[in-house]
């Protein structure tokens, strides 16, 4: 089987509501999601989707994934997709770091070797569990009340998993967390995540001041030297997430024992193939996960939902659902849903959603070989 | 002042000589990315970077979609003062350092001409005048590589940079070091350099069998762990390049002891401004410093000599004269070598007059 083409959309998905990311970094009402459609000489289709954060999140925005993609076409077309290691070292050959340009032929690569083998991504990757995956709520940081309201609002959809957004005003966040946890019910499950906003003080002051509370926080400083730091003047649960890029941070993190938690989201560490390896380094050490795109449609949210499902239920913390966000949908009733909380996969062939090719408009860019 | 205009041209440049190196990198035509920022009274800041392919995490094609994405923070803001825009560059666009390098070149040209002096001066005043260049003798058969070793001799070379590991023949790269050292004789500086192509066992296996020589080696491995690992084994000093790429890694390859002398290639960093960071950091941990970039002509070339001007003499290991690998020039004016070193120009800013007639038209214009 070869890759014959390789057709690169770009379609801008709307937020219902602006975000505004914590520590003042800009706004955005739009999401710039590029979708690559990968065609072999079998007949064979595969998709894959990647939809930064907005740009100013992390080093990834649109425009580099298709300039990426211009670049790496002329050595991913010919390969066969089923053999995605080797799709992976010509990209990573051709193209150093720049994981998130790459995750989206990723995730096309699977879906077609999913689907010459008649078996799901989740069974390619190791095997389905039974369990489906809690979806994280995303919960903005504000008043207390106002905070306890929206999490009342997700309660009332069925979410057991909430990632409540601090990192702002340091005695603020003291009350807003003793706030969350004295109304949070017994079956549920918050995650404080600070978006590097705190420095190593502010950190330190939080996490011990909520000492007795037994909470986990997500990403309290900029780096994992940082939280290393934090790590031996605090005693609360870490979760990494925007420092944990490649193998060699997993491996320090799991070694050095920096964090407890890894939150993988597959664009920002370059798609299924590696997001494993950071996987099986995490189920080797004992440390439990999160699984989430950085952002996208349904596609994003499926690809995600077929890694979080080959992990076992006790290390499987929550996943997330974007495609809620989002005014448009790409794939109607397609795809990995939100199901009374849960994203789940079947174990239909491959990825098992395709968009609405119509809705992508005309490809951006169409590669051929 | 504000700036009115970004041009951006994509330049192919030509080695005089194809350049080899390990795992089979090479540098024979590399597209150089040249920027232009002009301003509503007039000016024009000039800035260049040229990532070689397949090598750093930089390619020239991604330049032009980030200074797209970089323009609505720079179309209609005062470029003096570089790092408080640089500060809102990285807020607006996380990472692509090397996109930003050339924004970053610019702005230090334009401020430069405002104050109507040198980059040098700005950059913590003139140190030296004549800076040391390094020869880099390209992976080929040792014997062929001892004869170029000569050849930059005669024209007063005295550090060369030897390729290693293009045909993964551990023993091939003893025979290049030994030659050359030979060749040079005793006093000029030879290093090895794998540009990351060994594994420590290979690199180590060169290293003790030269460890009688006078040599250094440079990044054998792809991590700072197996390079420190390489340098205690072998007692030879090291030189990092590919691992050193942020204060963080600096600081890293300090703490393993691995970090003798390191590349401060301004695109790795993000141009002049974070490079001269980095610069005084080096300074302070004791590590001597190539002042150089991955790539480049005039422009980078003299952005380069800036800083290495500025720059203590006793922690310059040397500097790199790019654009004469290359053609064409893109500045008629740019500085050549002269007996194995170089001056960096006099002029207000950059000092460097690029062509802007034969860069023909942009391949990009944001106003």
């Amino acid at each position: 089987m070869k890759i014959t083409r390789l057709s690169v959309f770009h379609k801008n998905l709307p937020l219902k509501d602006p975000y505004w990311l914590s520590g003042g970094r800009l706004r955005f009402d739009v999401l710039d999601a590029t979708f690559v459609k990968v065609e072999t000489d079998t007949g064979l289709v595969g998709w894959g989707e990647g939809t930064p954060w907005g740009h100013t999140y992390v080093p990834a925005y649109g425009p580099g994934i298709r300039a990426g993609l211009q670049i790496m076409a002329p050595v991913i077309l010919g390969l066969d997709p089923r053999k995605t290691g080797l799709v992976e070292r010509a990209m990573d050959t051709c193209l150093p770091g720049h994981l998130y340009a790459k995750s989206p032929v990723d995730m096309a690569c699977w879906d077609i070797a999913g689907q010459a083998a008649g078996i799901s991504i989740a069974d390619m990757l190791g095997g389905r569990h039974p369990e489906g995956t809690w979806i994280a709520s995303s919960v903005s940081s504000g008043a207390p009340d106002y905070m306890m309201g929206i999490v009342q609002t997700y309660r009332d959809l069925g979410y057991r998993v909430h990632s409540v957004k601090v990192g702002g005003d340091i005695e603020a966040d003291i009350t807003r967390i003793r706030h969350l946890e004295e109304q949070r019910l017994p079956d549920e499950r918050i995650l404080y995540d600070v978006n590097r906003a705190w420095t190593r003080r502010e950190a330190s002051i939080v996490m011990n001041a909520v000492g007795d509370l037994g909470i986990t926080v997500e990403q309290p400083c900029e780096s994992l030297d940082d939280i290393a730091a934090l790590r031996s003047v605090t005693t609360a649960p870490i979760s990494v997430d925007e420092s944990l890029v490649t193998l060699q941070d997993a491996a320090r993190i799991a070694r050095d024992g920096i964090a407890d938690v890894f939150n993988i989201k597959l664009n920002r560490v370059g798609g299924l193939t590696k997001a494993c390896r950071i996987r099986d380094m995490a189920l080797a050490h004992g440390i439990q996960m999160y699984i989430m795109a950085t952002g996208g449609s349904v596609l994003a949210d499926t690809e995600a939902a077929h890694l979080a499902q080959t992990i076992p239920a006790e290390f499987r913390l929550g996943g997330w659902s974007c495609q809620e966000m989002l005014t448009v949908d790409v794939a109607p009733g397609r795809g990995a849903r939100n199901i009374d909380g849960q994203l789940s996969v079947t174990d239909a062939p491959g990825l098992d959603v395709a968009p609405d090719e119509d809705s992508l408009g005309a490809p951006i860019a169409v590669y051929e070989g | 002042m504000r700036i009115s205009r970004i041009s951006l041209w994509l330049v192919p440049l030509t080695s005089h000589e194809a350049y080899y190196m390990a795992a089979g990198k090479a540098c024979d035509t590399v597209e150089t990315v040249v920027i232009a920022l002009d301003t509503d009274d007039g000016r024009t800041g000039w800035g260049e970077v040229c990532p070689i392919p397949h090598y750093l995490p930089a390619y020239s094609r991604g330049v032009a979609p980030a200074v797209t994405e970089l323009s609505s923070v720079l179309l209609g803001t005062d470029p003096i003062g570089p790092e408080a825009v640089t500060a809102r560059m990285e807020a607006w666009l996380p990472g692509h350092p090397y996109a930003k390098s050339a924004v970053d070149i610019a702005l230090w040209d334009l401020l430069g001409q405002a104050a109507g002096l040198p980059l040098y001066a700005l950059l913590g005043g003139q140190r030296a005048n004549e800076l040391p260049l390094y020869y880099s003798i390209t992976c080929i058969a040792p014997d062929e590589m001892a004869r170029i070793a000569l050849e930059a001799q005669n024209a007063g070379i005295e550090q060369f940079q030897v390729k290693l590991g293009a045909d993964a023949n551990w023993e091939a790269d003893v025979a290049r070091l030994v030659q050359v050292r030979e060749a040079v004789g005793l006093g000029p500086l030879v290093y090895g350099d794998w540009n990351c192509g060994s594994t420590s066992l290979e690199a180590t296996r060169v290293g003790r069998a030269v460890r009688d020589l006078d040599v250094m080696l440079e990044q054998p491995c792809a991590s700072i762990d197996d390079c420190a690992r390489v340098r205690s084994a072998t007692g030879l000093p090291m030189k990092l390049d590919e691992n050193a790429h942020d204060m963080a890694s600096l600081l890293e390859g300090h703490r393993l002891g691995c970090m003798d002398a390191v590349a401060v290639k301004l695109s790795k960093f993000g141009g002049l401004s974070a490079a001269r960071r980095v610069r005084d950091l080096c300074a302070h941990l004791g590590a001597k410093m190539c002042v150089e970039d991955t790539w480049g002509s005039d422009i980078t070339t003299a952005a380069c000599l800036h800083l290495g001007a500025s720059t203590d003499p006793n922690y310059v290991l040397n500097v790199c004269d790019l654009s004469g690998y290359v053609a064409p020039r893109l500045a008629p004016d740019g500085p050549v070598r002269q007996n194995g070193t170089i001056a960096p120009p006099e002029g207000p800013g950059l000092g460097v007059t690029p062509d802007r007639a034969a860069l023909g038209a942009p391949d990009l214009i944001l106003d």
